[in-house]
């Protein structure tokens, strides 16, 4: 098993499962309030733009993790308020928002940088490395967490906060009553509008640093779509793991270390193009297994 | 209150008009002046010399607006034109490659075999949900996601022109190529063009058209007045999903004559089709007219980089600044189920 | 003389054009129980989320035990000391009792929620009252007395003085009602004050201090329910004598038209939604179908219209099986179906009235044939339905949104009596509609019936079930009890049915 999963290989499933994680944290969030966000994908992308902007232009990964951040919350007000004080419907707002990335990083991609597909540039500082000598003896997991940035720890760090928060504070037993009946958490003074629209804010934030991640955690470039479906992937964990942040992040464990494999498997002639459709194939079976047949009743 | 107080611009307008001004701020930013640009656009776009081109890009487009239309009419969503859309495609190439026919027939038949393809893929999605409950939505895109994958590989290894070092299949026979019109523009355009009339016919007075109006408005009402829901839904994926192979297969043996890997995806005409069906709410003549206008902006946008160096990405930004807009300011969207 | 507990002087409020209160004024002083009546629309619901704090009035004064107050959000009015317990219910389903007591008011220790003390606060609550409830029981699996409960404790815990019940009543047996009443006059006799609102007279007249009837937005009359009938409530609240009790002649049942024979429908991992139920209807009888609401009727009517395939048991209707069919195939097997819920489910709200009136009839000649809509003809049938039964609409090409809720029931009501159906199914007929309207359909009901169709009538309204009723089944957890003839079905004989309580002695 081990010079199957070799340390290499565990450091890279783990690196690219924190943009996917980070997101479905995100998604989680909004879903458990009443929100469905489709956009991850998208603010995932202006996410990792932002990041790049700001690292070439201040030279320093943390001023690009904070324009992310703040880019990211930015593009989130249409869908924060899009979908609740306008009343929108959620999914064209989501459609629209991955488009409005997509055109708009490529459009300032040209604008900004005079290039077109792909932008990398030596003053682009990237996000540094915490290593951790002791993990490095801890065989697969050990590995795979010896040289992470700290968006990476970050991420798992957030995953038991966000749970913690769902299941154990007051903000959010407000925030699941919220995304279960609005009208009756209306009725008992909370704020419905109010706790929409921080929950999806703050969940963009979440999707900043995953497009932080993205861009400044592996090699420092910016491509056009660069996000190629992650955002995506996060959507589908968060439904897998039915908007537990837990299971969730268990889902995109799971798709992390299938990836790992399929790249594994390629090295030995698997073409990467059915590897890379494993995650759509693992998930759709899975969906299909755990529902059970619908019912004779008639549904819409 | 005055006539001419209650006398409101359409929405669309109002969205366009939001939209030019956004556009004209990012033209501004990136040096260049946003007359010419627009300017640029309206030419390269509708100028008697450019409208082949604009045709020739209106025809995926438009079909593309047809195939997401069908199922929003009925409140349902297939996100999986893109997959549709390519095995359409790569069956057209392969029909055409493997059934020596002549002529017209040769063509037909590939177009009819990549029609029944897409909707046999798409309808796959409805059975998903229908069997297993999981919603349209997500089989649609995650089956669309495999099929793009899969007929990526087959292009790229044993289904390869070996002969060329690209990832393609090889070049379609003469006799199944559609026959060109004026410029860019082939029969295909006709094709579509008869499927667009269809689409507006049965919608308007068919019984089915009828029934899937109803069910866009209330599922539950519609189920409940004895429509067979789950037959339906089939029925109308998979007319979405044949559109969207019909399409594939014309731009292959239109266009392009052979299968070449992520060309059919690069211009984007299944988003900016669905786009286009959810400004009109799956109204066939409504889709259709947004559909056009989209292609005559995308069109543009190609002159516009030309003459202007702004980048024809603009006209995509302008398309979603008028989605959102739409769909903030007036309820844009929002569906029975 | 004490100072009223609660007065609301001169409220004003206007949607748009509509008047909804009209300078109404309320009195109601401490540790009294008072009735709010009024017909649908006639403001009633206005006035009590004005008193709640979840809309503001256009005009007019609150004042609570003399002094004014404004209410921003319902949070203001709970902090003021009131408390409201909805009709239809504002609870977290998924969420434990416990948690929905408390949400937005949780107890906090450091940062997180203090899950012991909220617990114990919970239940020494429920012990003080009379109000038993398991504090870590998730709300979806109760019953829905308990529910209710739950709701009560809601405003308990926030220390509401004054309590407004809407309707509370409505999805009760008449054994829980009672048990609702004990709990009413003790917290009156705690000195809470209790605002009732209802349209059932014999509640009223039961356990209220003073009434106060609201009639087209305004109030029209005020009276100590000791010093005053039913008949005079009634006068006020429709403007006229109403007769509750409908003139119909003795029903002559011929040929049998539906029969449900070991009807099962299943639910994972429980008992069945409907069990084993057996009956059937005649031609030319009315059969009322009684019961507390969530017994099965629900699951039992999708069956007979098909809607839902049951795990066991046959349907019959005409003497034809039905078996594994579709809703087309029940009707084409002759049924017709007035849902309960005619927004959601009786029509197409966001159609016009052709379109609407045309459901059910679309692949027929003459609106369509060969698959070929008719227009015209589909245009001529909706007029003919709106001026057979008397739709109040602008033309056949109006929205049916435009439609107010009795002349959208009357339009579901005349699209499905169209259909000259063997068999009716009407579910709920006359929900939240207005007299006159309801009045109509139950004519139309008995018409039907003497045409010498089968009538069966699903219905929570006793009165309804009694006033137009031949035979009464009542049906509780699934099975049905009794089959009771119309000369021995009376409120107390059914009301025990209804618990589950079969009649002997």
């Amino acid at each position: 098993m081990t010079d199957f999963l070799t340390p290499f290989l565990m450091q890279s499933a783990v690196q690219a499962i924190t943009p996917i994680l980070l997101a479905s944290l995100a998604g989680v969030l909004c879903g458990r309030v009443g929100v469905f966000n489709m956009a991850l994908e998208g603010q995932m992308l202006i996410g990792a733009f932002a990041a790049v902007v700001g690292s070439y232009f201040a030279h320093s990964a943390a001023v690009g993790v904070l324009a992310a951040i703040a880019a990211t919350i930015a593009f989130s007000l249409i869908l924060a308020y899009g979908a609740t004080v306008f009343r929108g419907d959620a999914v064209v707002i989501c459609i629209g928002m991955n488009l409005l990335a997509s055109g708009l990083t490529a459009y300032l991609l040209r604008a900004m940088f005079d290039v077109s597909g792909t932008f990398s540039d030596p003053s682009l500082v990237g996000l540094s490395r915490i290593r951790v000598p002791v993990l490095q003896a801890i065989p697969i997991l050990g590995w795979g967490f010896a040289r992470q940035t700290a968006i990476t720890w970050g991420a798992w760090v957030l995953v038991v906060i966000v749970t913690l928060l769902l299941f154990k504070t007051p903000t959010g037993l407000r925030l699941r009553g919220v995304g279960e009946e609005a009208d009756a958490a209306e009725t008992l003074g909370v704020d419905v509008r109010r706790y929409r629209v921080v929950t999806v804010l703050a969940s963009g934030a979440l999707v900043g640093l995953a497009g932080a991640q993205l861009s400044l955690g592996a090699v420092t470039v910016f491509a056009e779509d660069m996000t190629a479906g992650r955002g995506w992937i996060a959507v589908v964990a968060v439904m897998l793991g039915r908007g537990h942040p837990v299971y969730s992040a268990a889902a995109c464990a799971l798709f992390g270390f299938a990836d790992a494999v399929g790249l594994r498997l390629q090295g030995q002639g698997l073409p990467n193009q059915l590897t890379d459709i494993a995650p759509y194939v693992v998930t759709l079976a899975a969906l299909a297994l755990s529902h059970r047949r619908a019912r004779a009743a008639v549904s819409a | 209150m005055s006539a001419v107080g209650r006398l409101r611009p359409p929405p669309a307008l109002v969205a366009i008009v939001f939209a030019v001004l956004v556009g004209g701020a990012l033209v501004l930013v990136s040096g260049a002046n946003p007359i010419q640009a627009y300017a640029a656009i309206v030419g390269g776009a509708l100028a008697p010399d450019n409208l082949p081109n604009t045709l020739n890009w209106a025809t995926p487009l438009v079909g593309m607006t047809l195939a997401a239309a069908i199922p929003l009419r009925g409140g349902m969503i297939n996100l999986g034109g893109d997959g549709q859309m390519v095995v359409g495609g790569l069956v057209g190439a392969t029909a055409s490659l493997l059934l020596p026919a002549p002529g017209p027939l040769a063509a037909t038949l590939a177009l009819i075999a990549a029609t029944v393809a897409g909707g046999l893929y798409a309808a796959l999605a409805a059975w998903g949900q229908i069997r297993f409950a999981i919603p349209m939505l997500i089989s649609s895109l995650l089956l669309s996601y495999t099929a793009v994958g899969i007929v990526s590989y087959l292009v790229r290894f044993p289904l390869r022109d070996t002969t060329t070092g690209l990832p393609q299949t090889a070049l379609v026979p003469v006799a199944a190529r559609l026959p060109t019109l004026v410029g860019p523009v082939n029969a295909g355009m006709l094709v579509i063009a008869a499927v667009a009339a269809l689409v507006i016919v049965i919608d308007r007075r068919a019984v089915i058209g009828y029934e899937l109006r109803m069910r866009g408005l209330n599922a539950r009402f519609a189920g409940y007045g004895g429509v067979r829901l789950d037959q339906q839904a089939l029925g109308a994926m998979f007319a979405s999903g044949a559109i969207a192979g019909l399409v594939g297969a014309i731009v292959v043996l239109g266009g392009q004559f052979r299968f070449i890997d992520g060309a059919l995806l690069t211009p984007a005409y299944t988003w900016s089709g669905l786009m286009a069906a959810l400004l009109a709410g799956g109204e066939p003549v409504g889709a259709i007219a947004a559909g056009l206008f989209f292609a005559a902006l995308q069109t543009g946008g190609f002159a516009m980089q030309r003459e202007t160096s702004v980048p024809r990405v603009l006209t995509l930004v302008l398309q979603a600044i008028v989605i959102l807009f739409l769909a903030m300011r007036h309820g844009l969207g929002k569906r029975s189920s | 003389m004490a100072i009223p507990e609660l007065e609301a002087i001169g409220i004003v409020k206007r949607y748009g054009a509509v008047l909804a209160n009209d300078h109404v004024d309320l009195s109601v002083d401490s540790g009294e129980i008072h009735a709010v009546m009024g017909e649908n629309g006639a403001g009633k619901s206005t006035l009590m989320s004005i008193l709640y704090g979840l809309q503001p009035p256009d005009e007019g004064r609150i004042l609570l035990r003399g002094v004014e107050m404004r209410f921003g959000s319902a949070l203001d009015a709970i902090a003021a000391g009131m408390g409201m317990v909805h009709q239809a219910f504002k609870l977290f389903a998924s969420l434990t009792v416990w948690e929905n007591i408390v949400f937005g008011a949780e107890p906090v220790r450091t940062v997180f929620t203090d899950r012991g003390k909220a617990r114990r606060e919970v239940a020494e609550l429920a012990e003080r009252h009379g109000l038993g409830v398991d504090p870590d029981a998730k709300v979806w699996a109760l019953s829905v007395g308990v529910r209710q409960r739950v709701e009560i404790l809601k405003a308990l815990y926030r220390r509401a003085r004054i309590l407004i019940l809407d309707e509370p009543t409505a999805v009760l047996t008449p054994q829980e009602r009672d048990g609702l009443f004990a709990v009413m006059r003790r917290l009156a006799a705690d000195g809470r004050t209790i605002l009732f609102v209802t349209h059932k007279l014999n509640e009223v007249m039961a356990i209220t201090d003073r009434v106060t009837v609201l009639r087209d937005a305004k109030v029209v009359a005020r009276m100590k329910t000791r010093e005053t009938t039913v008949g005079e409530i009634i006068r006020a609240m429709t403007g006229r004598n109403v007769d509750l009790q409908i003139e119909r002649g003795a029903a002559a049942p011929g040929a049998l038209k539906l029969e449900v024979e070991g009807l099962t429908i299943g639910s994972p991992g429980g008992r069945p939604l409907v069990d084993g139920a057996v009956f059937a209807v005649r031609a030319g009888e009315i059969v009322g179908l009684a019961g507390v609401a969530g017994n099965g009727q629900n699951e039992l009517v999708e069956a007979l219209v098909g809607l839902r395939r049951p795990d066991a048991g046959e349907v019959r209707i005409a003497g034809a099986s039905v078996g594994e069919a579709d809703v087309a195939g029940h009707r084409a097997a002759g049924l017709a179906y007035i849902p309960e819920d005619r927004a959601s489910v009786g029509a197409a709200l966001g159609a016009d009235a052709a379109d609407n009136f045309a459901m059910g009839f679309q692949r027929d000649p003459p609106l369509s044939r060969s698959g070929w809509l008719d227009p015209g003809a589909m245009a001529a049938r909706a007029r003919a339905l709106i001026d057979k039964f008397g739709v109040r609409i602008a033309s056949e090409h109006a929205p049916a949104s435009s439609l107010s809720g009795g002349n959208l029931q009357k339009m579901v009501v005349a699209r499905e009596l169209s259909h000259a159906a063997p068999v009716l199914v009407a579910e709920q007929p006359t929900r939240g509609v207005d007299i006159g309207a309801t009045e109509f359909i139950h004519g139309q009901l008995v018409a039907e019936r003497d045409m010498g169709h089968a009538v069966l009538l699903v219905s929570a309204e006793l009165s309804e079930i009694l006033a137009l009723s031949d035979r009464v089944l009542v049906m509780y957890e699934g099975r049905i009890l009794a089959d009771v003839p119309r000369a021995q079905a009376s409120e107390e004989a059914l009301g025990l049915l209804m618990a589950g309580r079969t009649a002997i002695s």
